[in-house]
């Protein structure tokens, strides 16, 4: 469904993507790890259209992204849970909702509105909060909330960057199980994790990134395998 | 009513149209100093019109608007790319170069033996039409209320549209809104316009109050002041610069007593507003509070 | 061609005043991202506490000048606690506006003392100016030329060669990563200010030494000329402010003698407006855009 290659995107003089191969296979859940600092937030950002890389091409269902603005992409069916900017903190949940809904928005008020009582049903908490500001949520209320806003776009491929970060182990769990229901509805995802231990568990691809190279390519089985991965991420390294 | 009141709230109204164009301008996270161009273009054009030409008052209010609109197209479309502080001093540099040009723009022509017209630095003398219709100061300020209600209701409507929660979603973090999908430039740039035509129609009013209008008055002062409104009067809705402007005015006018001390009173009194609250008196939390005892309170059967 | 010379020669000079001040402008803004709008009126009331002294007293030119410089950093160091350091970091539109809602007030101060419309201040010097061949050179312009190059020098040296130096560019990076290193920034702002306004003072003494008087409208021209010169140099670029104000001062003086001196101030702007749409990073543009990306990849 995606295939990057050949990606090359640089800050100014700093090359943080040195040629980046890899693919995305519909329906799959696929997971990029990497330390920090090797590029993975520029890959995402690369692929939703916000960075313009140097060289290469991203094909998302056999169309060139490369050179498209964000809205272009957006409208395409790719949708980004970006990592540290998860919600507009002076908009209420029920507020950010519809944000992540806009462009369907002209269209069809109905639909929307009946999406937004799905994301409810999905994650009851946000209909708890849904008249609250959203930056008076808490770090796992406000991870969901991101990741329901891009669902309102109705994306055929779901960016996701480091969701666990910076929360507790039991929200962490809920979020890797709404990843897993995902899934099984058929959103195909991409993923950008730190936390290799519950990656593997929902993951049937991974990508190890390392100074903007893709070094690694293989099943959870390979990965489970891999020394330098193990001492990394899965050993003494563990998960932050 | 007494005219000096009469006056001093005209003025209120017509500098309110200025206060409203910088905070739309806020809005979508853009500080601009030089909202005071489009006034000084719209009131030209208009006087422009309705002394030189002839034209009736309301076509030559349609024309400064539309005059100021377009030159607010012109100016954001290359300055709108530029982040944060660069677009600021981007519009003081262009406010300026407006008033400069009109020290030296010189038009004029020929009415029942006189010359009637802009003339650099002398200014732009004899703007009648109002007076030669005897409209009287009342009338006027009762216009002057009329439009600025008309702009007020459109801002009533734009917080509630589509449109007024883009741009908030803009002014809070651009890049997030490019993620949903969203061409944030094209609505700045859309903003920009709403801000010049709105700042248009208060210099179609000012310049046809006074009469007479010169380029000193167009200046960087103008223009800050135009910001220091909402921030004092609150970002969070369009009531906000016009208490900010009734704060200004109102203060200046009526603490003549101290007139020698004015501004080392006010300005102080200025800066601890915004250690205090950086965002105005009705901010955008202070709103929110609002709105939901308001819903709170019609929940409650009141 | 001669003219042309002749105008450019005096436009350096002229300059290196506007490099002065956007010396100071562009250290502010370095460490604190946010215009100082007060800038021009603080050092402005520096030279006015000279000013006094030289009327009242007829203080010598050494104890006028420290006075200048003292005034200039005492006011420098009110406008920063109010309007910056009182202010949270985000909200940077309410510290300009606070800033410039303190020039209101400080010209105010300044008017009540001094309500002529000017004050003799103690001439730079009483030379003739130089003669070079076809080539007139005021020797005053000549001293503000050499003042500034020093001053850049000595800037270096305090920025490069000191701890403070290198806390204030580390401030001027990367604010947070300043503070887990240990970095008191709240102390690192407040002396990069008073910093700033120390060399603005010199400035300031220089400029109206130059012209042997000193009026309240010195405090709005020099904001102004120091954030033209700033822009075009780059900002927060130390030498992209001499280089920003020696290109303002050409180009105004050429202007002057080729379209007249109405046409001056337009000028000005309409360069600052070009540079800003096709090189807005100015002078040291390329310098400026690497820091800039870099803070980007906090994305």
């Amino acid at each position: 469904m995606l295939e990057v290659s050949d990606i090359f995107t640089a800050y100014g003089k700093i090359e943080a993507l040195r040629g980046v191969d890899l693919t995305v296979d519909e329906g799959a859940i696929t997971c990029l790890l990497g330390p920090n600092g090797a590029g993975k937030t520029t890959l995402m950002l690369t692929i939703a259209g916000i960075l313009k890389p140097r060289q290469g091409s991203v094909r998302f269902r056999d169309k060139e992204m490369v050179g498209l603005s964000p809205t272009r992409i957006v409208a395409g069916g790719i949708a980004l849970v970006p990592e540290n900017r998860l919600v507009f903190a002076h908009m209420t949940t029920r507020e950010n909702l519809i944000a992540g809904a806009y462009l369907r928005l002209s269209k069809s008020k109905g639909a929307v509105e009946a999406d937004i009582q799905r994301m409810f049903q999905r994650f009851p908490r946000l209909e708890e909060r849904s008249e609250q500001l959203a930056g008076t949520l808490s770090g796992g209320e406000q991870q969901m909330l991101a990741v329901a806003r891009a669902l309102m776009a109705q994306p055929k491929l779901l960016l996701m960057d480091e969701p666990s970060l910076g929360l507790a182990p039991l929200i962490v769990e809920e979020i890797f199980n709404i990843i897993r229901e995902l899934h099984a509805d058929g959103t195909t995802i991409f993923l950008v994790e730190q936390n290799a231990h519950m990656a593997l568990k929902v993951a049937q691809h991974f990508y190890l990134l390392d100074q903007g190279r893709v070094t690694f390519s293989g099943t959870p089985g390979q990965v489970a395998e891999d020394e330098v991965i193990q001492r990394a991420y899965l050993g003494s390294g563990g998960s932050d | 009513m007494d005219p000096y009141l009469v006056s001093v709230f005209s003025n209120i109204g017509m500098i309110s149209f200025l206060a409203l164009s910088a905070y739309l301008l806020l809005m979508v996270g853009e500080i601009s100093f030089g909202q005071q161009a489009f006034f000084a273009i719209a009131a030209y054009a208009s006087g422009i019109a309705t002394a030189m030409w002839g034209w009736p008052f309301w076509i030559g209010m349609v024309w400064g608007a539309a005059i100021a609109g377009l030159a607010a197209l012109l100016v954001a479309i290359p300055t709108l790319r530029l982040r944060g502080l660069y677009f600021s001093v981007a519009t003081l540099a262009f406010a300026e170069m407006v008033r400069l040009i009109f020290e030296i723009f010189t038009y004029q022509v020929e009415i029942d033996g006189e010359l009637v017209g802009p003339d650099g630095s002398e200014g732009f003398r004899d703007i009648r039409y109002v007076y030669d219709s005897d409209i009287s100061a009342l009338d006027y300020m009762l216009i002057i209320y009329a439009l600025l209600a008309v702009v007020l209701v459109g801002f009533f409507v734009l917080e509630r549209s589509r449109l007024g929660s883009i741009f908030r979603m803009i002014g809070e973090d651009p890049l997030l809104t490019e993620m949903q999908g969203l061409n944030a430039t094209a609505y700045k740039v859309l903003a920009a316009v709403m801000a010049g035509v709105i700042a248009g129609i208060g210099g179609v009013l000012y310049a046809h109050l006074t009469t007479y209008v010169e380029p000193k008055i167009f200046n960087v002062m103008l223009g800050v002041h135009a910001l220091a409104y909402g921030l004092i009067g609150g970002l969070g809705t369009a009531i906000g610069p016009l208490i900010g402007v009734g704060i200004d005015i109102g203060f200046l006018e009526s603490i003549r007593v101290i007139s020698g001390y004015r501004m080392i009173v006010f300005g102080g009194l200025v800066a601890v507003l915004l250690i205090i609250r950086p965002r105005g008196l009705l901010d955008e939390a202070a709103v929110h509070w609002l709105r939901t005892r308001w819903r709170r309170g019609r929940h409650a059967g009141g | 061609m001669i003219d042309f010379i002749q105008n450019s020669l005096d436009g350096v000079m002229a300059g290196s005043a506007y490099g002065l001040l956007a010396i100071g402008f562009t250290l502010i803004f370095g460490v604190m991202r946010r215009l100082n709008l007060s800038y021009g009126p603080s050092i402005m009331l520096g030279a006015f506490v000279g000013t006094m002294l030289y009327l009242q007293y007829q203080s010598g030119a050494l104890i006028v000048a420290a006075a200048t410089v003292a005034g200039a950093v005492i006011a420098g160091m009110y406008v920063e606690r109010l309007c910056f350091w009182a202010i949270r970091q985000g909200a940077a539109v309410a510290s300009m506006v606070s800033s410039f809602v303190i020039w209101m007030q400080l010209e105010e101060i300044v008017t009540i003392f001094f309500p002529e419309r000017t004050y003799a201040f103690p001439p730079l010097t009483t030379a003739e100016p130089l003669l070079f061949g076809p080539f007139f050179l005021k020797v005053e312009n000549l001293i503000m030329f050499a003042a500034a190059v020093a001053l850049t020098v000595a800037l270096h040296v305090v920025l490069y060669r000191t701890r403070f130096g290198l806390k204030v560019r580390a401030v001027s990076e990367n604010p947070l990563a300043a503070r887990f290193m240990g970095i008191n920034i709240g102390s690192v702002m407040f002396w990069a200010f008073a910093l700033a306004s120390g060399i603005g003072g010199v400035a300031a003494y220089l400029i109206v030494g130059a012209d042997a008087q000193v009026t309240p409208m010195f405090g709005l021209w020099a904001t102004f000329k120091g954030l033209i010169a700033m822009m075009l140099g780059g900002m927060g670029s130390i030498p992209g402010a001499i280089l920003g104000g020696l290109l303002l001062g050409i180009v105004e003086a050429q202007t002057v003698w080729y379209l007249g001196a109405e046409y001056r101030d337009l000028a000005a702007y309409f360069l600052l407006f070009l540079f800003l749409i096709f090189r807005p990073g100015g002078i040291m543009g390329q310098v400026m855009a690497a820091r800039e990306t870099a803070a980007a990849r906090r994305v």
